[in-house]
């Protein structure tokens, strides 16, 4: 059984509040910082009865536990890449280039600045503003900490991400007695593949637990990533779809992530986004592209006619696709996240405004998980057939300039070559999200 | 665009005739099997990274040479590899005078460390007719699933 109760919250539901802040945090004085860490109202994976007014989570940097007094023996149980943090993994991760750490903002770029972030998520806009007060007064007020930032993200309005798509659908059912909302036809995740104790997604693997055990047990990793998204770009490319390259824009934006921007499935639905019926919300993430033995009656798109390969969504999760080791269901994470900045104005392209997601990638590995996905799905071009020399066409990096291809099953492909740059890296963060018994520990050391 | 594809030149050492001879006679048995049957052809089939897969005794049978051209980073794709064949490396291991602690399965790192040890890949440049196409390509271009 897992004691949801002993970990945080933020790992296996999604909170669904419109309204967050992400405070990034640096230690001014130990002691002072871990007595008003002790202090925070931690939201934990208890059942609801109902959902609360705002949660509050806690992450740490390998500096930050060092800031804080853990000792060695202890630190040196850290695998190794949450040791390197987020600056010395860059390159695994393809933050290079534009979105190198050169350009990433609040100093995150600058090794060892970061120390913690405790993430503010909120109903409305109003508890939002009361608890990031009340939250600074916790964790500032004896000057335990120094505020680097304070990071507002607000859903837009039609529950919609920048680039007007609704997101989150997909998430990993996790082994751990919640519920997950909108279901997928995946195998079910062991506890161990998001939290630290238990046996892995791996044959026989159970992943090594930082030393002492009340620290490490229950807490998983977890990666932060400030996304700028370029909407003029993206709205361009849009409209000028069928005159540029001879598709419609909205399907185009469709084949780009793998679903119409309303969230229905090109594999369900590869003609329209008004399927008659239309599909529940369940039935949003109840597909494949490839029969498996959990939806044997999968339609086998193993051409990307339906859902082109190197689109964003069958990049990020292949599911049961036909890839390279085999390995759909191993790497997956868990998605959180928020947009920043207002919502894009087409009449003012040029707005001269910073917009695009605050990202949260969750994981008992951030090398077997986020980082692999990154590097062999998203920037990788050799896992699946007909994406090499391609990139995701939202996320990627190419170190070229990037193409898209959209597969037809009658007649060539359509190649977007250039494909223009839409999401740039402006920040990046390797935590751990320790348990609540975890967060006492780090509390009461001396 | 650099080539996709990787030697590997696995040499083993094996403990003693006796662990020769029943290496022997576990592979000629493995081997033997009817494809759907064996559980080497199995796995790399659907591990999709290995184009060609070979056992060779070698050293006047003192050692056993796994000889595989594949695709991509070994150590990316190392616990998908593990998960896919491991047990026949454990099958294997048991025979090797310095194999890692098994099973592989709970000792992943140390088996990693075996085999970048015991690779000996190849006299530089590793030769491909085609080496932008890994495995899911070329499969994908013979209308193969």
């Amino acid at each position: 059984m897992v004691p949801l109760g002993d970990v945080q919250g933020l790992i296996l539901r999604s909170y669904g509040m419109d309204a967050a802040t992400f405070f990034l945090l640096r230690v001014e004085k130990p002691a002072e910082a871990r007595r008003s860490l002790g202090a925070l109202p931690v939201t934990s994976g208890t059942l609801w009865d109902q959902k609360p007014p705002f949660c509050v989570n806690a992450a740490l940097t390998f500096d930050g536990l060092k800031a804080l007094g853990v000792a060695s023996p202890s630190l040196e149980t850290f695998p190794e890449e949450f040791v390197a943090g987020a600056i010395g993994r860059c390159a695994e991760v393809g933050d290079t280039g534009p979105c190198s750490t050169a350009n990433w903002q609040y100093g995150l770029g600058e090794a060892g600045y970061l120390h913690a972030i405790v993430l503010l998520f909120a109903q409305t806009d109003a508890i939002r503003d009361a608890q990031v007060a009340v939250l600074r007064s916790c964790l500032l007020g004896d000057g335990g900490w120094a505020e680097i930032a304070a990071l507002p993200g607000d859903v837009l309005p039609g529950e919609k991400a920048h680039f007007g798509y609704c997101d989150g659908f997909s998430q990993p059912t996790i082994d751990c007695g919640l519920q997950n909302p909108v279901p997928d036809k995946q195998p079910v995740a062991p506890t161990g593949e998001f939290l630290l104790g238990y046996p892995s997604q791996f044959d026989q693997l159970t992943y090594p637990v930082p030393s002492p055990d009340g620290l490490g047990r229950n807490g998983s990793f977890m990666v932060l990533r400030i996304l700028e998204q370029d909407c003029a770009a993206f709205d361009h490319l849009i409209r000028e779809a069928q005159t540029s390259h001879g598709i419609d824009g909205e399907l185009l934006a469709a084949k780009m992530v793998g679903r119409w921007r309303n969230g229905v499935p090109l594999t369900v639905s590869p003609t329209t986004d008004s399927p008659q019926p239309p599909l529940s919300l369940a039935e949003l993430n109840q597909y494949d592209y490839a029969p498996t033995a959990e939806n044997p009656a999968a339609m086998n798109d193993r051409r990307g006619f339906l859902c082109p390969i190197g689109s964003h969504m069958r990049r990020a999760n292949p599911r049961g696709a036909a890839i390279a080791g085999n390995s759909g269901s191993r790497h997956r994470i868990v998605r959180r996240g928020v947009p920043y900045g207002p919502p894009y104005d087409p009449a003012k392209p040029e707005d001269g405004i910073e917009r695009g997601l605050l990202g949260l990638f969750i994981g008992v590995s951030i090398k077997d998980q986020y980082e692999f996905l990154m590097s062999e799905w998203i920037n990788g071009d050799t896992f699946a057939p007909g994406i090499y020399g391609t990139t995701d066409p939202i996320l990627g990096n190419s170190p070229t300039e990037n193409k898209f291809v959209v597969p037809q099953e009658n007649g060539a492909p359509i190649v977007i070559s250039p494909f223009p740059r839409l999401v740039t890296t402006r920040g990046s963060a390797y935590t751990f999200l320790p348990s609540l018994t975890g967060l006492r520990y780090l509390a009461d050391l001396k | 665009m650099g080539m996709v594809q990787s030697p590997l030149t696995l040499v083993m050492n094996i403990k003693s005739p006796e662990d020769f001879a029943q290496l022997n006679g576990l592979l000629q048995k493995v081997q033997g099997a009817p494809p759907d049957k064996n559980p080497i052809w199995v796995a790399l089939t659907k591990l999709r990274t290995v184009h060609f897969a070979r056992f060779v005794f070698l050293g006047n049978n003192t050692q056993l040479a796994v000889i595989t051209t594949y695709d991509g980073s070994f150590e990316k794709y190392i616990n998908d590899f593990i998960d896919e064949i491991g047990d026949v490396f454990n099958m294997l291991l048991m025979h090797m005078s310095d194999a890692p602690p098994l099973p592989v399965q709970k000792n992943r790192d140390a088996f990693l460390a075996y085999v970048k040890k015991n690779d000996l890949r190849c006299i530089e440049p590793f030769y491909s007719a085609y080496p932008e196409a890994p495995v899911v390509t070329i499969l994908d271009a013979l209308d193969q699933k």
